[in-house]
This record gives structure tokens, C-alpha cells and sequence, in this order.
């Protein structure tokens, strides 16, 4: 009874480390334009739409971060091997992790600025001085926190998975939760909110993202701010649900049945949220309908 | 609508970075067997010269398949090139290629058959069509057999089973005891490996496509990649190799990544339409 009090504990506080991860990960691919939402940014310069906003296009995000926590992971369990505090360890480890990922944020911009020089985009080194230290600093939220996660499942419920694997799994997991939770809210929500809303993103409107902002120009950061406030939050819950589903059936029906029993309870989770997106999507296309023209205005 | 994926033509010919890729990984991965021979751990750093290498030649296989127009592709080839190439790497390190020497030509030969079949599976019977498929996804698979033993190299000194599997500790002096949950295929480092080699490999081109991408500063920042690659790889083999062959790792790891670093930088300001800093935007001007 003790040892499935303190697992489900553990579950918790990994739980609630996932989802700062979560929080953190999409805000940090959001200042970067990273993920999908990256190809309007790169196509706004060919289009004739210049702009001023990062375009960290490294891969999409769940290798980009299955990278970044490996690391971290790696370095970390080859640090605790040699005797080092796990905590010190991780800690200098996420350092390194990124220093690797702000290297790459800046030669992907860089790189894919200079290769637009016929459309007459310019490189702006501004934007790399302030844009890539602020993702740096997110990054490092989401790598700590998912690296101290997968420690938690090793050291206090004695997974059999070294750190490395964990990190690898978890990362891609990471960035899987926030690339399909997150975008949306950067993509359709923040750069294209001239559009009506509904309209999707027509070919004709294809790079026409927004430029400006309220007063100035609109930088990376702005968009960093705007997604913190549901996109993070958002991509936050979806992998704290992820990590704190998968560890509570672990704790809980592990012992039913010879291990059966967590398998079981895994797919009837699976059946339920696909229960509750099935009544959704119907609730919501009950109520919003498909797409119409729009009606012509009389004359 | 995506995002169109253009490359450059002309350069050096791809045949001519394939044979400098090949020959100057493979002559690194042996040069990596002096630990061996002399019994010591200073080589450990020529396996990253050899993910150095192997980078430059694979971030042109890439630009090849990917002229094809797989634009949203670019970062999935890393990833089939490292997934074929673990094969390869694990089969061409068994005991019995690597006690004859045999294990970096092994890598290639394995490499080439996972490869190329990966590469007749996706032309043939999933019908991809793609003309250069076939070699580039063999090219790729020894890309990625070589980058992971070059790695594993630095990490462990060596690619052999016994440097990959088991790891002797000293306890009260004399007496010492093998270890092999705290090695290198023990903790996964080789999911490390994987990671920093599939991205390295996908970055270069992936960063620099576009109408205005130039070979010299694609390549350039493939060796860039690999350097960079190699500091996490160089900090891990701490733990593995002794400390003078591990800080020597390190320094050439940094010292190369800060010098393609700031070569691929100028060749950017070169390439780049104006560099501007704190500047508002420019509504272009257009062409005519």
C-alpha cells in the first residue's frame, strides 16, 4: 500500500513536471517558428511580404526536442555515473542541451534568411540577439523539467529503461504534444488573425501573415506572449495528461492480472478520450456547420 | 501550399565529396584503432572526425534526393539514415569483424545492403519513383553506420563489443569488477548517438534551402553540425575514457565547431541580402 501511495505521488509531481514542460516547449516553438506554422514564415518573403520574425526551422518539433532531451538525458546519466548530484547533474546537462539547440536556432535563421536574399529578405541581427536567448531560456524550462520527470520514473518507481532511452521516448513525446496541441494557436490564431475567423487560410493568402503589430513591428516575441496564454497552457495539460495517465495506470493495475492489467486499463483510456473527441466533433459540427460561401451583399 | 525546395546545381560534383567523404571517414574510424594498438585513448577524437566527414558527404546525398522535391522529407531522411545505419553499425561491431580489424569496411558493406533495399522498398513497392533513391538511401545507410561508430569512438575510445558493453571499475586497488549496466549500450548512449547524428545530418540542407543556397556555406555548416555534435558526445566520454583523452576530444570538438561556426556565419553575410541590425523592415522594391 506505502509503495502505491508514494507511486501515485511520483505519477503527480511528474504529472505537474510534463506540464510546465508542455507550457514551455510551445512557447519556446512559437518564438522560434518552429513545427508547421514555419513554412507561412518562410513562404511571407517570396510572396513579397517582408518581415521581422524568427524562422527557427531546425526539423519539426518532435525530433527537434527527442534531440535536445537526449542530450540532456545523456550527459546527465553519464555525469550521475561518475558520482555527480543527479540534481547538478541534470542541471548542467539541460546547460549544454541548450547551447546546442540556441546554436542551432541560429544557423537555421541564418541559413534560410540568406537563402532568400532574391526576395530582398534581410537578416536581422537584432532578432537573433534577442529572439534566440528567449528560447533558449524556455527551452531550458522544458528540458529540465522532462529530463527530471524521466529521472523520477527510473529512480523512485524504478523504471528499467536507462535515462538515455527515457529522454529519447519522452523528448519525442514532448515535442509531439506540443507541435499538435500548440500550433494551431500560433498558426491560425496569431499570424493570420486579419483573416475572418473560420476562413482558413486561403492559397491567396498564402505568406500574407500579420507583420505589423499594435505599434511597431511585430516581433517573434510578440507571438510568444500571445501563445502563453492558451497555446502553452494548453500543450501543457495535453502532455501532463499524457505522462500522468500513462504513470497512474502503471502504478495502479500493474500488479492486476500479471501486468495485463495495465495494458487493459491503457486501451480503455484510449477508447474513452476517443469517445469524448468523437461527441465533440459532432457537438461542433452541429453548431458551427460546414463552411458557406459568403452571402452576397445586396446591392 | 509548401514551401518549395530549391537547391543549387553546379559546385563540386556530388562523386567527388561522396569519394573525400568516404575515404577520409573510413581512414579516421582506423585511425581510431591506434587505442588499440598502442593501448591507449588519445584516438578517441578521430571518431568524430569521421562523423565530421561522413556529415559533409551525407548533407549533399541529402541535397540530391531532396532536389527531387520531398520538400517536408528533409528531416525524415536523417532519420531513415541513422535507423538503417544502427543495423549496420551493431552487425559490423560484433567481436569477430572488429578482432580483425574489419569492423569500419564491415560498416560499409552492411550499410550498403539495409540501405539498398530500404531504397528498393521505396522505389519499388511503395512506388516513390524517385530516380536517385536507390543510391541515396545506400549512401545514407553507411552515412549513418559510420557517424555512430565515429561517435561511439569518442564516447568509449573504441568501437569493439568489449568497449561498448562492459566497463571495469576499480574497487580497494587490485581488485576490480566489470560493469555492464554503466557502458555505452548499457544507458542507450547509442539513442544519444542517434539523435545528435540525424539531426547534424538533416540540418545543413534543411537550414540553408532556398533559390539563394550555395554549396560552400551548406557544407560548411554540415562540418559545423558535426563539430557541435561532437561537444555533448566529447562531455559524455568522460565517464568512459580517461580524462586527457576526453578533454582532448573536447578541445577538438570545440575548436572546430567554433571555426566552421564562424566561417558559416561570414559565408551567411556574404549570401545574405543586407545584414542589418536593429532596422525596421524594407518593403521590397521588387525586381524591375
Amino acid at each position: 500500500m506505502e509503495s502505491v501511495l508514494l507511486g501515485i505521488g511520483v505519477t503527480a509531481l511528474a504529472g505537474a513536471l510534463a506540464t510546465v514542460a508542455g507550457a514551455a516547449e510551445d512557447t519556446e516553438s512559437n518564438i522560434g517558428s518552429q513545427g508547421d506554422p514555419n513554412s507561412q514564415v518562410q513562404l511571407a518573403p517570396q510572396m513579397g511580404y517582408i518581415h521581422r520574425i524568427y524562422n527557427k526551422a531546425v526539423s519539426g518539433e518532435p525530433p527537434a526536442y527527442g534531440l535536445w532531451v537526449t542530450i540532456s538525458a545523456g550527459v546527465a546519466w553519464a555525469f550521475m555515473i561518475t558520482g555527480m548530484n543527479p540534481v547538478l547533474a541534470i542541471v548542467i546537462a539541460s546547460a549544454l542541451a541548450v547551447f546546442v539547440q540556441g546554436v542551432y536556432a541560429t544557423t537555421a535563421y541564418l541559413g534560410r534568411t540568406a537563402s532568400l536574399a532574391k526576395f530582398e529578405q534581410p537578416v536581422y541581427i537584432d532578432v537573433i540577439k534577442s529572439v534566440t536567448t528567449v528560447t533558449m531560456a524556455h527551452a531550458f524550462v522544458a528540458i529540465f523539467t522532462t529530463v527530471a520527470m524521466c529521472y523520477l520514473l527510473v529512480e523512485a518507481l524504478g523504471h528499467p529503461f536507462p535515462l538515455p532511452l527515457l529522454g529519447i521516448v519522452w523528448g519525442i513525446a514532448l515535442g509531439a504534444a506540443g507541435s499538435a496541441t500548440g500550433n494551431p494557436f500560433y498558426g491560425k490564431e496569431r499570424q493570420y488573425q486579419t483573416q475572418n475567423f473560420g476562413a482558413g487560410v486561403p492559397i491567396s493568402a498564402s505568406g500574407n501573415i500579420v507583420r505589423y503589430a499594435e505599434a511597431g513591428q511585430r516581433s517573434s516575441l510578440d507571438n510568444g506572449w500571445f501563445t502563453a496564454k492558451l497555446g502553452g497552457p494548453a500543450s501543457g495539460v495535453c502532455f501532463g495528461l499524457i505522462v500522468f495517465l500513462e504513470l497512474w495506470r502503471t502504478v495502479l493495475f500493474e500488479s492486476v492480472a500479471g501486468g495485463w492489467g495495465a495494458i487493459i486499463a491503457g486501451v480503455v483510456i484510449i477508447l474513452i478520450f476517443m469517445i469524448i473527441d468523437r461527441y465533440i466533433e459532432v457537438w461542433a459540427r452541429k453548431n458551427y456547420g460546414p463552411y458557406v460561401k459568403a452571402e452576397e451583399v445586396s446591392a | 501550399m509548401t514551401v518549395q525546395v530549391t537547391a543549387s546545381t553546379g559546385g563540386i560534383p556530388h562523386n567527388k565529396i561522396m569519394a573525400f567523404g568516404l575515404v577520409g571517414s573510413l581512414v579516421c574510424l582506423y585511425l581510431t584503432y591506434l587505442n588499440q594498438y598502442l593501448s591507449v585513448e588519445y584516438a578517441a577524437f578521430f571518431g568524430g572526425l569521421a562523423a565530421v566527414f561522413a556529415l559533409i558527404w551525407g548533407t549533399d546525398t541529402i541535397k540530391h534526393l531532396c532536389s527531387y522535391g520531398i520538400g517536408t522529407g528533409v528531416p525524415s531522411a536523417g532519420m531513415i539514415a541513422f535507423g538503417s545505419g544502427a543495423i549496420a553499425m551493431l552487425l559490423a561491431t560484433a567481436t569477430q569483424f572488429n578482432s580483425m580489424f574489419l569492423s569500419p569496411i564491415m560498416a560499409v558493406v552492411f550499410g550498403a545492403i539495409i540501405g539498398g533495399v530500404a531504397g528498393w522498398l521505396a522505389n519499388s513497392v511503395m512506388r516513390m519513383n524517385i530516380p536517385v533513391m536507390v543510391r541515396s538511401l545506400t549512401e545514407m545507410a553507411i552515412i549513418g553506420a559510420i557517424v555512430l561508430m565515429g561517435f561511439t569512438a569518442v564516447m568509449a575510445g573504441g568501437f569493439g563489443f568489449e568497449a561498448l558493453s562492459a566497463r571495469e571499475f576499480a574497487l580497494f586497488g587490485s581488485l576490480a569488477i566489470k560493469n555492464f549496466e554503466f557502458t555505452v549500450l548499457g544507458g542507450c548512449l547509442v539513442a544519444v548517438s542517434f539523435m545528435l547524428g540525424a539531426i547534424a545530418l538533416q540540418h545543413p540542407f534543411n537550414a540553408c534551402l532556398g533559390p539563394g543556397e550555395k554549396q560552400d556555406r551548406t557544407l560548411m555548416l554540415a562540418a559545423e553540425c558535426g563539430f557541435l555534435s561532437m561537444i555533448p558526445v566529447a562531455v559524455i566520454s568522460f565517464a568512459f575514457v580517461g580524462i586527457g583523452a576526453a578533454v582532448l576530444s573536447l578541445i577538438v570538438a570545440v575548436v572546430g565547431w567554433y571555426y566552421t561556426y564562424a566561417r558559416y556565419i561570414e559565408l551567411s553575410k556574404r549570401d545574405a541580402f543586407a545584414w542589418l541590425d536593429a532596422k525596421p523592415i524594407l518593403e521590397p522594391k521588387g525586381e524591375d
